[in-house]
């Protein structure tokens, strides 16, 4: 039944849009995402870059047109839990659990959704502790960690899930500087080890390093879809070249 | 009269036993009627069930520590009654302000307790004569006598609410403002040893009761009351059981009072409890010793079984009513927080609002006194005052828990709910380990207040009978007169009982070390 599939793209998106009551957030997109590759979607404020993202792993169920990952229809029908299961997130604000202690964020949804043994569990969660390098943290609380060390755990949480795809939904926006260096390093790292990634940033340094192709959009849609070096060199819409311009100016 | 007023404590034993004599003669008389009477309506499986304010010695009081049996005159009268038409006689207890209500909500067949036959009341019921009384206006020893009750103009006087005597006086009150003279100034208390407990402090200036309570009251207090007068007024000479409108059933209770009169199993019990006897030496109770704090009252009020029961029932009734309001709380407070608007939502915001503008003590008495009438379930025999109770105040308190976990769960950020999805936890899991626990430390404070308030407000269940601690410790003080000692031994248990779950709210409030930065770094040092 199950495809050996490595042909087909890891996302394939088809006339996707997304309506928040009147107003059109996500206007017809295409695009697909081949297995391994590593996306950054670039955009002003408000072009829909984290409504887009947050499709993809149905947080945000699209309205019309079709989204596959995998080789499978995501739609209504689809069981979410399955979904997450595949497809990992980062979000700018962390989102961990305050209650629980650094492992116990790690191994709450092994535990829970895919039935782990609490050994199991512990003994992949410091594997990837040890990989988003805060090992020690293991038994703090969220609110003991910096800014970019509960970034560290929120990457090592999603790890853990072992998806086949991680989101970042713009993962540095909320860090100092110096933090970002530390979860920049990691996503390089991540990058090399061949997971597929789409993440929405600002960081135009990490993009042009990491990024196999730019997605740049604006008001909803897709504007244009190249590679860095194109991209930051020689982007092929005025629009493109707008937003470059404000990004260096800063 | 006069002669029995020094009687020496032999004869009174004697007397005690002629009495008791009496009533078994009185019973054996009865038993000895082969065929029984025919019951009536108000007797119903065989029980015959009637209300009772005990706080009215010597006609019904509590004489005991054990507050679920009061005794007296009127109890005895019906147990009488109960034997001549051969059922079980099971007696209610609650405040004097729902006696009638109860009676009309048929939650019992009779209301015996000390109350005088008026004409105001026989609109609403029928009523029976079963003893000659006389209105008294009493005051403290040393007040002069007066000749009329014109006198007693712009005076303050205390009267138990709920009882004839308001209208009696609004009535006086009227001719004293048509004659130019200031009104008397009439206060209100609800249970009878108050209203006498204003008389002796000194803050009114007269009491208006009852000559066999006076009796009672003189012989118990010693010689600190006095009579000002006994006005002739010509509706206040007879009290009067009461029962639901029926003519035959009145013709029937009728006759059986007269037959216990003529057997002598009436004038028996007027002597075994003294109803008519003026004596005013040898407290019947321990005489109240001076104004100074009595240790010996108070901790064998401390330590009665009375009052661990009323704390138990106080307790108990909190902790249940408070349970079930959490559990039926969460849910609508769910529903409320969505964003989508529904059919549900208006029904449930309903809900909350009416709840939570009702008096709660309106609640009770609705449930009590007026549900039965609709429903007749609710006046069986296992819708207990405990029941209703806690059915009044579990709906009440969780209107006002449902705007604390509204609160709570506000105030949960909502990226933990998308953080949790992303994780691909399901819905249960995403509310039972990520959202309540963070909702339920900021809902716990207010949470536990909620709680002390509750526990409090269970005092207001003694409208409809339910023996918690305030209503024991009302009813003892009918019977002592230790309002001190009394009160100072249920505050004592209401402080431990705060305190324990003040207690117990800091010790889980620890648990909460994630939330705060010191406290973790304060812990790990």
């Amino acid at each position: 039944m199950q495809h050996e599939a490595t042909d087909l793209p890891m996302i394939s998106v088809r006339g996707m849009s997304k309506l928040f009551g009147e107003f059109v957030a996500l206007d017809r997109v295409d695009f697909d995402v081949s297995r391994g590759e590593k996306i950054v979607v670039l955009g002003p404020s408000g072009s829909g870059k984290s409504t887009l993202i947050r499709t993809l792993n149905r947080i945000e169920p699209h309205d019309i047109g079709t989204l596959n990952i995998n080789g499978k229809l995501i739609n209504e029908k689809t069981d979410p839990i399955q979904l997450r299961c595949m497809v990992g997130m980062v979000f700018q604000n962390y989102n961990l659990f305050p209650h629980l202690s650094v492992l116990e964020n790690c191994i709450l949804a092994p535990m829970r959704v895919k039935h782990m043994s609490r050994a199991e569990a512990t003994a992949l969660a410091r594997r990837y502790l040890e990989q988003v390098g805060i090992p020690d943290q293991a038994d703090k609380y969220p609110i003991q960690l910096s800014g970019g060390q509960q970034q560290r755990v929120a990457i090592a949480r999603a790890l853990c899930m072992q998806p086949q795809v991680m989101l970042f939904d713009e993962p540095t926006a909320a860090l100092d500087p110096e933090a970002i260096v530390g979860v920049v390093s990691i996503m390089d790292e991540l990058a090399e080890q061949g997971i597929t990634t789409v993440c929405v940033t600002h960081e135009m340094a990490f993009s042009r390093r990491i990024a196999d192709r730019i997605i740049f959009m604006d008001q909803g849609k897709i504007v244009e879809i190249t590679p860095p070096e194109t991209f930051f060199t020689t982007p092929q819409t005025d629009r493109a070249q707008n937003f470059l311009n404000q990004m260096l100016r800063y | 009269m006069i002669s029995s007023f020094s009687l020496s404590p032999l004869m009174r034993c004697f007397r005690s036993v002629a009495a008791l004599a009496g009533i078994l003669v009185a019973t054996a008389g009865l038993h000895g009627l082969a065929l029984a009477e025919q019951a009536p309506s108000f007797v119903q499986n065989g029980v015959l069930t009637i209300c009772t304010n005990p706080t009215l010695p010597p006609m019904t009081f509590v004489k005991g520590q054990d507050v679920s049996h009061p005794e007296g005159f009127d109890i005895d009268v019906a147990q009488a009654l109960a034997n001549r038409w051969r059922a079980r006689l099971s007696v209610i207890t609650m405040d004097f302000t729902g006696l009638f209500p109860s009676l009309s909500a048929q939650r019992c067949g009779l209301v015996m307790s000390g109350i005088i036959r008026t004409p105001a009341r026989e609109k609403s019921f029928d009523a029976v004569t079963y003893q000659d009384t006389a209105l008294v206006v009493v005051g403290r020893k040393g007040t002069p006598s007066l000749t009329s009750m014109d006198e007693l103009a712009g005076k303050s006087i205390a009267v138990e609410s709920g009882t004839s005597y308001i209208t009696r006086l609004g009535l006086i009150n009227d001719t004293l403002v048509a004659a130019g003279k200031p009104p008397m100034i009439i206060q209100q208390y609800p249970t009878e040893e108050q209203v006498v407990q204003q008389v002796l402090i000194g803050r009114v200036f007269a009491f208006v009761s009852q000559d066999v309570e006076l009796f009672f009251r003189m012989r118990q207090l010693g010689d600190k009351l006095h009579v000002l007068i006994t006005p002739d007024i010509p509706d206040y000479h007879h009290f009067a059981i009461y029962l639901r409108p029926n003519a035959a059933d009145q013709t029937q209770l009728q006759s059986a009072i007269s037959a216990l009169e003529t057997d002598g199993t009436l004038p028996a019990l007027r002597s075994k409890w003294s109803v008519t006897d003026q004596s005013t030496k040898n407290g019947a109770a321990n005489a109240t010793s001076s104004s100074m704090f009595d240790w010996n009252a108070f901790f064998s009020a401390l330590t009665s079984t009375a009052f661990l029961h009323g704390a138990l029932i106080t307790l108990s009734v909190a902790l249940i009513s408070h349970i079930i309001a959490i559990t039926i709380s969460v849910p609508i407070a769910i529903v409320l927080n969505s964003p989508q608007k529904s059919v549900l939502k208006i029904a449930l915001e309903g809900y909350v609002s009416l709840f939570r503008a009702a008096p709660t003590l309106l609640q009770l008495l609705f449930i009590w006194n007026a549900v039965p009438q609709f429903f007749p379930i609710f006046r069986e025999q296992w819708f207990t005052p405990f029941l209703a109770t806690i059915l009044a105040l579990s709906v009440n308190e969780s209107a006002y828990q449902v705007e604390i976990n509204r609160a709570a769960l506000s105030a949960v950020d909502p990226g933990q709910e998308l953080g949790a999805s992303a994780l691909g936890l399901s819905r249960r899991d995403i509310y039972w380990r990520v959202i309540f626990p963070q909702a339920f430390r900021i809902a716990l404070p207010p949470t536990i207040n909620e709680f002390i308030n509750l526990l409090k407000i269970t005092s207001l269940a003694s409208v409809i009978s339910l023996q918690e601690l305030l209503a024991v410790t009302q009813i003892q003080v009918a019977r002592t007169f230790a309002f001190t000692e009394y009160y100072a031994a249920a505050l004592v248990y209401y402080l431990v009982m705060v305190f324990f779950f003040l207690f117990l709210q800091k010790r889980v409030e620890r648990r909460f070390a994630w939330s705060d930065r010191k406290k973790v770094v304060s812990n790990a040092a």
